[in-house]
């Protein structure tokens, strides 16, 4: 990974580098787990010789002529078409949310939200790719990669997000996907539900398989205060003055209880999946949900 | 309690006053009152809500709010912010500790200074005062008028000065000292007559604290000037006055006077002490409660006595508390003219004079000379041994001064029995008397008695002392009355008589030995010392002479030289002279015969100053002046707001305060103040165990630690500069060395333990001596070491029966381990090649034998679980962090402490590795190195 940062950034490779530095233990844990569970699954497809070609099968009437392979079909009386492998597989694109919210930290936390989001979003690509799956970035990628490098790209372009300060949108983009091609989205879903549930609903229109994962800051879990606060937003949401705060907590965590069951509800509407993060907690969990999640779905 | 202040000024703010403590702003007082009002508003207004930012803020957006603050500020912090504002309030009335004379106004200032010596004493505070009030008015532009009340140095009448400007009337407050006589108020008073000012001013009288008879009417004077301010001195603190005491009484002991005016507080001591501040003798003074006069004895041997030129009263830095003493107290002179001839200086120890002098001298000063010349000198006694004739004008002289007080002593002798003059007190017959001897039948005669009333009254007579010879007294019928001691028979032994105001004393018998051995006795003395103290003390030869002043005493009781205005005194007009510019206190005369005029000779008591029917506000002097307390209270204020920031801060979450409730708070302080039993608490379990990863992580060595800071610091720096030789030369890396406690430590961490043996080893306890034995059968080695090979003589060498202290503890530790067979290295040992080939085992000291386990076991890999030495090794081995030795080597030499290394080395690798070197597989090899 820090190997693509450019030489002539000092500190965007000493940053990298420092997130390489945090990574290892992790890809070593995903490699763990993908000892013992990835072989079951992809062990068979293995057994194509290259990486594009999937199958020859017969001309049927309405093919284009285009795709015929002529080659196949001199050697007997039938036509065969050859279809490649990279429509028909598998994707996974991933996306995390890197708006203003998700670039918080709380005292009680480990690292930022969007920090954690990226670093599981990076596991789950090492596992993946160590799977033989391909990968994208939802909304940067025009396609998939595989491979070694489609891991450096990722981890490269993560880490820039993570230095860059850019006001992101919170909201997952809207990108056309090869269809079975699965997403995974990270975020806080903290904007107003509507506009969510929409970007959702949009892509689950497409056909894709999805996962959601909520990474949500301790604080915004717990609501840990007593007394008199005035909270400010990060999003320019406004501020608001709450004198007593426990007298508000069991509210809070009412409605957050209810957003997290609207995207559970959402999720099974769609079926589509849902993991919950707090960013007090060792990522590793999540991952594991997360690439258990995922394999479901790619069996 | 308070009291408004006369107001100097009609436009001048009211100062209020309280105790020592004053207002300059009083009405910012009632600011006060605003105090429940800020209570209410504090307790109304909640604190400053904490910010926090919340990226799920939309959550909680629209959320019924079903409470606002029942959040109050805390009880802690109202009363921190009423305190806060409390002591701001009083800042602003910008209060004053012990104020003086704060009126403000243009009005001039009236100084009044009573500088007699009673102000001498204190004379520091006033002198702060006044240095005060100079500012002031230095600083408020106010003229002033100096009025001292003691008579100037240079004698003038007191005077006031004219109007001074500010700075020429700071710079004479500040000249100001104390004069060594007393203030002069009715001169003062009448001084004042004298003054014309068109304003009012105001008056600040700085008194002494006594009364002289006209404070009041120098009060009344004043007060029509202005309002006046009196500075005393506080209670217990009023100047006292030294009596002289009196001239030579009875007994040894002087009798001293001391004066007071009120109570005192602490105790006061007088001291005498003679020329060049010498110490002679301290007392106490102690007086009655209520009495104003106490008396103190200082009790001191004659001699002593003599030689006291001062007394005075510790700690009174005042003419008035220092007495002179001169020869009036002093032994007294005493002239004595022997009229033998030219066989008395033949033979001096038969002298008349001899025996005299003898007597005499421990108490008195004896000047032997011509008449004439003894005449001339102040005495207090004449001596005349066996003169009979004296020409008629010496003896008229004589008897002028036996008239003005002098004591006339005559003996008897050959000449006196010949022809006596009538300078006798009892008409004698002519020729002697001999009692006793070869031609004679009576038997020397033995003294009877003394008179009950002459000056010999209770003397008792002596037995062993005979007269063989006397003259007789005409018998007469005044006879008896003038004898004051007599013979066995009755004949008169010394008669005396008072002639004027002196006497005139014969002795019977010679003043020597021929007559009589009353000379050889103590009784001779005695009785001279009745005649001495008989006398009205030293009469001058002529009255009247001039003594020039000799040395004056200065206001605080210092001697120094006469002042520029003293004059001569008569000699017989000193006793009545008061003191004054003309005639300081002091010394008059010269040196050799001088006479001290005393300042309290004329005081018979002291007196408070009374209260005054004018209107006058009374102040005191402070020890440390006035203080405005308006900076420190400001400064406190600015702290208290200080801390409310933290407070507040930490209340909104800014600082990492938790719990700002105050019971979490005092918890916290609670906390702080006693971290150390907290930690004590948590140590117990994390230390074992941090010793435990200590000693493991790391192959360490480790030693014993005795309690004796010295050797364990040593045995740390030797195992220390063992590890580096070691790290230097061998693949051993072992970390810093571990000091152990075999009653409390786990030892089954190391390889190797250095003991040293003190000669203060405890005896050790059941548990470690099972812990050491399960030590050395798990394979541990223990080198006991006793460190005192030096001691034993060179060429025995150091034994394990013999040796010191260290090495009889060794054999009480060793008898209760379970210890196999010892010997002497064998010259085959493996400590002999280990890593380096060596017999002799050199530490600090050689020569110690070195002993191990007879037949190493085959649990151990053949170590010996024990190695015992004398060498000290360890100081051979220390060095500190540079790698310098620490101590040096006995009988010396690197090759000494080479060797010892290689011993360490050896002992370690013997440790560490066992038996390999053992294994006849290298016995060809070291033969080879070995020449063989």
């Amino acid at each position: 990974m820090a190997t693509l940062a450019t030489p002539a950034d000092p500190r965007l490779r000493q940053r990298a580098e420092g997130l390489a530095a945090g990574l290892p233990p992790l890809l070593v844990a995903a490699d763990r787990i993908a000892a013992t569970v990835t072989q079951g699954v992809h062990g068979r497809r293995r057994t194509g010789v290259g990486e594009s070609f999937w199958q020859f099968r017969r001309y049927h009437s309405g093919d284009p002529a285009q795709i015929i392979d002529w080659r196949q079909s001199a050697k007997s009386q039938k036509l065969f078409v050859r279809e490649n492998e990279w429509d028909a597989a598998e994707s996974v694109w991933l996306w995390h949310d890197a708006s203003a919210s998700m670039r918080f930290r709380s005292t009680a936390a480990e690292s930022q939200k969007h920090e954690r989001a990226a670093l599981l979003l990076l596991a789950l690509a090492s596992l993946l790719i160590r799977a033989g799956e391909r990968v994208g970035r939802l909304g940067e990628d025009r396609r998939p990669g595989s491979g070694r490098v489609a891991l450096n790209r990722i981890a490269a372009a993560l880490q820039a997000s993570l230095v860059e300060r850019l006001s992101a949108p919170s909201l997952p983009p809207a990108q056309v996907l090869p269809r079975h091609a699965q997403v995974v989205l990270a975020s806080d879903f903290l904007a107003p539900w509507a506009e969510v549930e929409a970007s959702i609903a949009r892509l689950a229109a497409q056909g894709v398989h999805g996962h959601l994962l909520q990474v949500l800051d301790p604080i915004e879990v717990d609501l840990p205060f007593r007394g008199r606060a005035r909270f400010e937003g990060v999003e320019g949401e406004g501020v608001l003055t709450v004198g007593r705060i426990e007298g508000l907590r069991q509210a809070y965590l009412d409605r957050l209880a209810a957003l997290r069951d609207s995207l559970t509800g959402l999720c099974r509407r769609i079926g589509w999946t849902c993991t919950f993060h707090r960013t007090d907690r060792p990522p590793q969990l999540a991952l594991l949900s997360l690439y258990g999640a995922l394999a479901r779905e790619i069996v | 309690m308070g009291r408004w202040r006369e107001r100097s000024c009609s436009s001048a703010p009211p100062v209020w006053q309280l105790g020592p403590l004053a207002f300059l702003n009083p009405w910012l007082l009632l600011g006060l009152f605003s105090l429940p009002v800020i209570w209410w508003l504090l307790r109304v207004t909640p604190p400053a809500p904490r910010r926090i930012t919340l990226p799920s803020i939309r959550l909680l957006f629209g959320l019924p709010q079903t409470e606002e603050t029942p959040a109050k500020t805390p009880l802690w912090l109202l009363l921190l912010r009423l305190l806060l504002a409390a002591l701001a309030i009083l800042a602003l009335a910008h209060p004053l500790w012990n104020p003086i004379g704060r009126e403000a106004g243009e009005a001039p200032l009236l100084v009044v200074v009573d500088d007699g010596w009673a102000a001498a004493s204190r004379w520091a505070e006033r002198q702060q005062t006044l240095a005060e009030i100079g500012d002031r008015a230095v600083r408020e532009r106010r003229p002033l008028l100096l009025l001292a009340t003691a008579p100037p140095l240079a004698d003038g009448p007191v005077t006031a000065t004219r109007l001074l400007t500010p700075s020429e009337g700071r710079a004479q407050l500040l000249a100001l000292q104390p004069k060594p006589w007393p203030s002069d108020r009715r001169a003062a008073a009448a001084a004042l007559a004298a003054v014309r000012l068109e304003d009012r001013v105001q008056v600040l009288w700085l008194a002494d604290g006594l009364d002289d008879g006209h404070a009041a009417g120098l009060a009344a004077e004043l007060a029509n000037f202005g309002p006046i301010t009196l500075f005393e001195d506080g209670g217990g603190r009023r100047p006292l006055a030294v009596l002289p005491p009196a001239e030579l009484s009875g007994g040894t002991g002087l009798r001293v006077a001391v004066l007071r005016a009120g109570a005192l507080s602490g105790e006061r001591w007088l001291r005498l002490s003679a020329d060049g501040g010498r110490l002679l003798a301290r007392a106490p003074v102690a007086w009655e409660p209520g009495a104003a006069r106490a008396e103190a004895v200082l009790d001191l041997p004659d001699d002593l006595r003599n030689e006291a030129v001062r007394l005075e009263l510790e700690g009174e830095a005042s003419a008035g508390a220092v007495v002179l003493l001169d020869e009036r107290w002093r032994r007294r002179p005493v002239g004595v003219l022997s009229g033998a001839g030219i066989e008395e200086r033949a033979q001096p120890l038969l002298s008349h004079a001899h025996y005299l002098l003898r007597a005499l001298e421990p108490f008195s000063q004896v000047h032997q000379d011509e008449l004439a010349a003894l005449l001339a000198r102040p005495l207090a006694m004449l001596v005349l041994a066996d003169v009979g004739q004296l020409p008629p004008a010496e003896r008229q002289r004589l008897t002028a001064w036996i008239e003005a007080g002098g004591v006339l002593v005559r003996f008897a002798g050959p000449k006196l029995a010949q022809n006596a003059d009538e300078l006798v007190p009892v008409a004698l017959r002519s020729g002697g008397r001999a009692l006793g001897g070869a031609m004679s039948w009576t038997t020397p005669a033995r003294i009877a008695s003394f008179a009950e009333e002459g000056p010999f009254a209770g003397l008792r007579p002596p037995d062993d002392v005979t007269v063989s010879s006397q003259v007789l007294a005409e018998p007469s019928l005044e006879l008896d009355g003038k004898t004051w001691a007599r013979l066995a028979d009755g004949t008169p032994l010394v008669t005396g008589e008072r002639r004027g105001r002196g006497w005139l004393v014969l002795f019977h018998i010679t003043a020597n030995t021929t007559w009589s051995n009353l000379a050889l006795s103590g009784s001779f003395v005695e009785m001279l010392r009745r005649l001495v103290a008989l006398g009205q003390g030293v009469s001058d030869g002529e009255a009247g002479r001039l003594l020039p002043p000799l040395l004056s005493l200065d206001g605080f009781g210092r001697l120094d030289r006469p002042l520029p205005a003293a004059l001569p005194i008569a000699s017989d007009k000193l006793l009545g002279t008061p003191a004054g510019p003309r005639t300081p206190p002091g010394f008059y005369g010269t040196q050799e015969a001088r006479r001290a005029l005393n300042l309290t000779t004329a005081v018979t008591g002291l007196a408070p100053l009374p209260r005054f029917d004018q209107p006058i506000a009374w102040a005191t002097y402070a020890e440390r002046g006035e203080r405005d307390l308006k900076p420190w209270l400001l400064t406190v204020a600015i702290v208290l707001a200080l801390l409310d920031l933290l407070a507040v801060l930490g209340l909104r979450g800014v600082l990492p305060l938790p719990a700002p409730r105050p019971a979490g708070a005092a918890l916290a302080l609670c906390l702080l103040a006693m971290p150390d039993r907290a930690a004590a608490q948590s140590r117990p379990t994390q230390g074992a165990d941090a010793f435990a990863l200590q000693a493991t992580l790391e192959t360490r060595l480790a030693y014993v630690q005795t309690g004796e800071a010295e050797v364990d610091e040593m045995s740390r720096a030797g195992l220390f500069g063992l590890g580096e030789m070691l790290r230097r030369r061998t693949s051993a890396e072992l970390a810093d060395p571990m000091g152990v406690d075999v009653e409390r430590d786990d030892l089954v961490f190391f390889p190797l333990l250095y003991w040293p043996v003190v000669a203060a080893q405890r005896a050790l306890s059941d548990a470690a001596i099972g812990r050491l034995g399960a030590y050395m059968r798990t394979g541990g080695t223990i080198v006991f070491d006793t460190r005192d090979a030096n001691t034993v003589a060179p060429g025995l060498g150091w034994e394990l029966g013999r040796g010191g202290v260290n090495a009889e503890k060794l054999r009480q530790i060793l008898r209760r381990l379970d210890i196999p067979p010892l010997v002497p290295v064998p010259q085959d040992h493996i400590l002999t090649k280990a890593f380096y080939l060596m017999q002799d085992f050199p530490g600090r000291h050689v020569g110690g034998r070195v002993w191990v386990e007879i037949r190493p076991g085959g649990v151990n890999d053949g170590v010996s679980a024990v190695v015992i030495g004398a060498n000290d090794w360890a100081a051979a081995w220390a060095t500190d962090a540079e790698g310098r030795p620490l101590a040096a080597v006995v009988p010396g030499g690197q090759r000494q402490r080479e060797q010892a290394y290689r011993f360490g080395i050896n002992l370690v690798m013997y440790t560490l590795t066992g038996n390999y070197k053992a294994d006849q597989v290298h016995v060809p090899a070291i033969l080879e190195r070995l020449g063989q």
